[in-house]
């Protein structure tokens, strides 16, 4: 099989001031496979596709591709050599189109004038490849759904020849079916040879896509090339963690009675996003909403919260109507939320942890509008202690935290408020293994001791085992209410996509 | 809590945003201690002088008062998110308006409530456009710019107006304890707004406001409400700014406080204030207010061109936002790289 | 026009001609007889000898002049459109636009008023060497252009230039700094000069006449600072310039509307031990000059009178007539208004000439 290798690398060292980012890593990638990497978050990762990327120089170790020693100087030479890599932030330029992006950096040309008509034929013949020759490659990129982002940042990989495609977290930002249509693209491209880095948080994913793991842990190889559908869930999470945890909920508490309605939403309708919803959230009670990308989950909330102003419907907290499109009312009726994009929406992330613990708390804390810096330091401090927040060094600015933490600072935010309701979107994303355990149990906390959660995510199996009440949502419409035990991930996967299993879903 | 433990918290502490903070402003007192070096020792027989030393050193403080008062506003809107490229137009309407017959038959008084008022006023109106009107902040005040100087050469009818006020006038000619009165304002207005800036809540809405307006939002921030009261504040400045700048020239005219707005913008980035927002400081701009006034009078005392003056402030000026660059970019790589 | 209304307007500007009065004297090459002025219209001369009054064809005159917000400018335009509003002439229609703060904007206002066809175009130029390929287009397509103040470098792209005398200031600055350092006896005084706009050309001639003729005498400028023709700049330099020169014997600053700020910083750093020439002549420099209580003792004059004078100018090449007391049948090419110099002494001659 050595002559499949299509790059090997070994026992390469990176070092970064203060950090030994890579020590010691190998990986071994063959023509035609999926080669998935594992590892936590802060396990070398990012920066080992870096590397791979052209973007870092090792500092030892040889990285051989196509049986010779090479060195990157810069991305355009690795491209150039037939590594392309897809970010998990995609690095799209919005304001140009779907042809224009495809190109960027190497335009078709004639006499320093670029062939746009010749780019779009080209990348209108890439994009049929990927099976979406629906894309208008005359299209400004920033009216794309974020799957046909992804589309078209693969289409860019290919358009360089690629032989080597290395995916950041692909499925992160899709949608269940969207990830589907991900698994036929990639498949139908390793049948062409060309080979696969994958990289994603989901064993699920990883059993269906690919076929033999590398997992890395604190920046070293703890295994190479273990088949992918073979290897024990047990073996792979203890070479990731030391621990076996995956999805562990904590035990579900006896079902409660008779708790007091905390919040009423009385059909709720936003033009063109969700309409008349309606819904019930109990003090202590966990509900979550499952659904698509798309299907007005994330504006429900927002609309809920106040960020969002309804066309049509109530929100009532405690019997008291809340001002509509009003966070402020929100906040002071008890309600708090954790939006979607945790950098983007909720944290100030070259502030200290403590200032963004306390940012919708700091007037309650101050006197006479002075602020406390100890009041606050000592606040956040509560916080981040009883959440294991790590470092608990509350001065550390939230930048340097990695993703479970800083979910954790936008948690516990809430926690200071004396909130009574709270409202996570999608409070996992991008939070590796271990600290999920942790924040589920953090949310389980929460309402046992009465707060009310409505919670919204794209992991079915992680609204079932969460929630004790779940509510599915479907093109803006609530399709189903039911207790979380009477449903199970396969009638709910049916319920969001209308009853339409797709081919080659992952289980 | 341990001695190390200690110690270790305190470079903790050091080695973040505090440190940036202290670093740029030492080196902004560097390079003001240079510049005056430079005055010194190309002006040996002046700089004998231990009594013209002391008055270049307050003429120095004047020329920096009345920029220095509209740069603390400035520095406000800067780090929470916008700009007012209107600041020059504010301080002229206000003191126009400040100096007309009609105002000044109301007395001193009468002219200073004027042109506070006006410039709050003004401020206002920006940030209600901004704010609720959702104007870029780069259109509205540049539309405000021009308007505002507008209404000024209207009032005035394009005519120098003098104050007859003795005390206004006076407000630029009085010392206390040999030190100028125009000093202390600007002494006071930079104590407040550091106080503002980094004691109160409104401080820390204006950081939340700019460094991520989103999240401010959603952590129940009246982020609105917040922008237009950070315009009125700039506005507030420039009207006091008015009342000086008319003390200074005994007079106001719709062409005063020329490009005024550009040099608070350029003091503040001098002063290591983000122009993305969210950052900044109130002792940095000062500095790079006082930098200005430097060089402006290092030239005077060396009898070189405005022009020459004008290409050494441009330099600094890039050279400054190139240095805040490449901090920046270091900064972010550094904890990208520990990251991973 | 009605009869009565052409009388009232008549009458308006006489009231208004009081303060305009002998803003129209062309000290350089003519005489007050020749040039049908307010002042002869004021005293009903219009039969004065040349007839220059008498109402002739009809001419239209575009007038240009960058957007003002300086006392001298704003003289010019007011002036104008006192010229404008009053219809002085009844023969005359005037169309003014006014054209912005550059070069580039005052363009394209006159292609506008190019295409509106006037019969002479009396333009104040931003600045005449940007503006003169504009000079050469009017004057190809056949309309007359009267420059007003600011030279264009082609003789072919005027009619006819009025102008101030901007050496002539500087020279008789200088002649009056001199004359006053020799009666006290100061053998190398130690001489200051706050300028206006450095960019313009105009600050320039002024500085270099003030210098030539104080070199001549042996003396020299000391320190020079430039401000922006605003009180506060005028003040901001002033107070600089001061601290550059703790002694100063004379200092010339070159322009009255800033003179308020350099005075307001001569007072506020207590100075007062020079003896200080304005420029342009305001009133309210003219006033303190009169009153004697501050260092101002001398402004020379830059006319703001001169466009009245250019649109006289404009109507009579409009109707191809030559100023009535010269031989000549047409306008002379070039007039320079010399710069005259106001004490203490003529103060009370030159008050009512002050904008």
């Amino acid at each position: 099989m050595t002559a499949d290798v299509v790059l090997r690398l070994t026992d390469l060292v990176k070092t970064f001031p203060g950090v030994r980012a890579l020590d010691g890593v190998q990986l071994e990638v063959r023509a035609g496979e999926v080669h998935c990497l594992l590892g936590q978050n802060g396990a070398g990762k990012s920066t080992l596709i870096k590397v791979l990327a052209g973007v870092h120089r090792p500092d030892e170790g040889v990285v051989e591709w196509l049986g010779e020693p090479v060195a990157f100087a810069n991305p355009q030479a690795a491209m150039k050599a037939g590594i392309a890599t897809i970010y998990q932030e995609l690095d799209l330029v919005e304001d140009l189109t779907v042809a224009e992006n495809v190109f960027l950096g190497h335009e078709p040309r004639r006499a320093g004038f670029v062939r746009r008509g010749h780019a779009a034929a080209r990348t209108r013949e890439i994009l049929g490849r990927l099976g979406h020759g629906e894309i208008p490659p005359r299209r400004p990129v920033h009216k794309l759904q974020a799957a046909a982002k992804q589309i078209v940042s693969m289409a860019r990989a290919l358009s360089h020849d690629a032989r080597l495609l290395i995916m950041d977290e692909p499925s992160a930002v899709l949608a269940h079916d969207e990830v589907a249509n991900l698994f036929r693209i990639i498949r139908e491209l390793t049948a062409q040879g060309i080979a696969v880095v994958y990289i994603s948080h989901r064993l699920e994913e990883i059993r269906t896509i690919g076929d033999r793991v590398t997992v890395l842990k604190d920046g070293r190889t703890t295994a190479a090339g273990l088949p992918a559908a073979q290897t024990p869930t047990a073996e792979l999470v203890s070479r990731m963690t030391g621990r076996t945890i995956e999805y562990v909920f904590p035990p579900r508490p006896p079902e409660k009675t008779g708790q007091k309605e905390l919040l009423r939403v009385v059909n709720l309708s936003r033009g063109g996003e969700f309409s008349g919803v309606s819904l019930t959230v109990a003090a202590g009670e966990i509900v979550g909403i499952a659904g698509l990308v798309g299907s007005g989950r994330s504006e429900l909330l927002e609309t809920v919260y106040g960020a969002r102003r309804p066309d049509a419907g109530t929100v009532t907290v405690d019997g008291r109507r809340l001002t509509p499109g009003s966070v402020g009312a929100a906040v002071r009726a008890g309600l708090g939320m954790a939006p979607e994009e945790r950098k983007s929406q909720a944290l100030l992330l070259g502030e200290p942890i403590y200032r963004n613990v306390t940012l919708s708390t700091f007037t309650r804390l101050a006197r006479f509008g002075f602020t406390s810096a100890r009041r606050e330091r000592e606040s956040a401090g509560r916080v981040t202690r009883s959440l294991d927040l790590r470092p608990a060094d509350v001065d550390r600015r939230v930048r340097t935290l990695s993703g479970g933490n800083q979910q954790k600072v936008v948690v516990g935010r809430w926690l200071l408020g004396g909130t009574r309701l709270l409202i996570l979107d999608e409070p996992t994303r991008g939070v590796d293994v271990g600290a999920r355990a942790e924040l589920y149990r953090v949310i389980r906390d929460l309402a046992a001791d009465g707060v009310g959660v409505l919670l919204v995510s794209s992991e079915v199996p992680e609204v079932l085992g969460l929630a004790d009440r779940v509510l599915v949502m479907r093109e803006g419409r609530l399709v189903r209410t039911a207790a979380a035990g009477e449903l199970d991930e396969d009638t709910v996967l049916d319920l969001v996509m209308a009853g339409s299993l797709m081919e080659g879903a992952p289980a | 809590m341990t001695a190390t433990a200690v110690k270790s918290d305190v470079r903790r502490r050091w080695a973040g945003e505090n440190s940036e903070n202290t670093t740029r402003n030492l080196v902004l007192l560097g390079v003001l201690a240079a510049l005056i070096a430079i005055g010194a020792i190309t002006r040996p027989q002046l700089y004998s002088d231990s009594t013209w030393v002391w008055n270049n050193v307050l003429s120095i403080l004047q020329l920096a008062s009345v920029i220095g008062v509209v740069t603390v506003g400035m520095t406000f809107v800067i780090i929470g998110g916008g700009i007012d490229l209107s600041v020059g137009a504010i301080v002229a309407l206000a003191g126009v308006w400040a100096t007309t017959v009609a105002t000044q038959s109301f007395g001193a008084g009468g002219m200073i409530f004027t042109a506070v008022a006006v410039g709050l006023g003004v401020g206002l109106v920006n940030g209600l456009l901004i704010a609720y009107g959702k104007l870029v902040p780069f259109i509205a005040t540049l539309a405000m710019l021009v308007a505002a100087r507008g209404l000024a050469a209207q009032i005035s009818g394009k005519q120098t107006q003098i104050s007859e006020s003795a005390v206004i006038n006076g407000i630029a000619s009085t010392k206390i304890l040999g030190i100028p009165l125009l000093v202390y304002i600007l002494a006071v207005v930079a104590a407040a707004g550091w106080v503002l800036l980094n004691r109160t809540t409104f401080g820390r809405r204006t950081v939340a406001v700019g460094g991520n307006a989103e999240a401010a939002r959603l952590a129940g921030i009246d982020i609105k409400r917040h922008t237009m009261l950070l315009y009125g504040l700039s506005g507030l400045c420039c009207g006091l700014a008015a009342i000086m700048l008319t003390s200074q020239a005994t007079s106001a005219q719709a062409a005063m406080a020329n490009l005024y707005e550009l040099d608070a913008i350029a003091a503040a980035i001098i002063g290591g204030t983000l122009l993305s927002g969210g950052r900044g400081t109130i002792v940095g701009s000062l500095l790079g207010v006082i930098i200005f006034a430097t060089i402006t009078n290092l030239f005077a005392i060396n009898g070189l061109s405005t022009e020459a003056q004008n290409m050494v402030k441009g330099g600094i000026i890039i050279a400054a936002v190139l240095v805040q660059q490449f901090r920046f970019d270091a900064v972010t790589r550094l904890l990208g790289r520990i990251r991973n | 026009m009605t009869q009565s209304s052409r009388d009232l307007s008549r009458r308006r500007l006489l009231l208004g001609g009081a303060a305009l009065g002998a803003g129209t004297l062309l000290t350089a090459c003519t005489s007050n007889e020749a040039e049908p002025n307010d002042a002869q219209i004021k005293t009903g001369g219009s039969e004065a000898a040349g007839g220059n009054a008498a109402p002739g064809t009809e001419v239209v005159i575009g007038f240009s002049a960058p957007a003002a917000d300086h006392g001298w400018l704003g003289a010019i335009i007011t002036n104008a459109n006192a010229k404008a509003q009053a219809q002085a002439y009844p023969d005359v229609e005037l169309k003014a636009v006014e054209s912005g703060s550059d070069a580039a904007t005052q363009r394209a206002a006159l292609a506008t008023l190019l295409g509106q066809k006037p019969n002479v175009i009396v333009l104040l130029p931003h600045d005449g060497k940007e503006l003169n390929a504009f000079g050469l287009e009017a004057m190809a397509a056949g309309i007359p252009v009267v420059n007003l103040d600011r030279a264009f470098p082609s003789a072919r792209a005027y009619r006819t230039q009025i102008l101030g005398d901007n050496y002539g200031m500087g020279v008789a600055a200088a002649d009056y700094v001199i004359a006053q350092m020799k009666a006290k006896g100061v053998a190398a005084p130690i001489i200051g000069e706050i300028a206006g706009m450095d960019e313009l050309e105009l600050t320039q001639t002024r500085s270099k006449g003030f210098t030539d003729t104080l070199a001549a005498a042996g003396f020299e400028v000391a320190n020079r600072r430039a401000a922006r023709f605003t009180v506060d700049s005028g003040q901001q330099e002033a107070s600089q310039l001061l601290q550059a020169l703790p002694r100063m014997d004379a200092l010339w600053n070159h322009d009255d509307d800033q003179g308020v700020g350099v005075l307001a910083a001569l007072s506020q750093a207590g100075r007062k031990e020079m003896i200080m020439v304005g420029g342009a002549g305001s009133k309210k420099a003219i006033e303190s000059i009169q009153a004697d209580d501050s260092p101002l003792k001398a402004t020379v004059t830059y006319s703001p009178s001169m466009a009245s004078s250019a649109i006289s100018l404009a109507r009579l090449i409009g109707q191809g007539r030559g100023l009535g007391d010269l031989v000549e049948l047409q306008v002379p090419k070039e007039i320079v208004l010399a710069s005259e110099t106001v004490t203490k002494d003529n103060a009370s001659a030159y008050l009512k000439l002050g904008f």
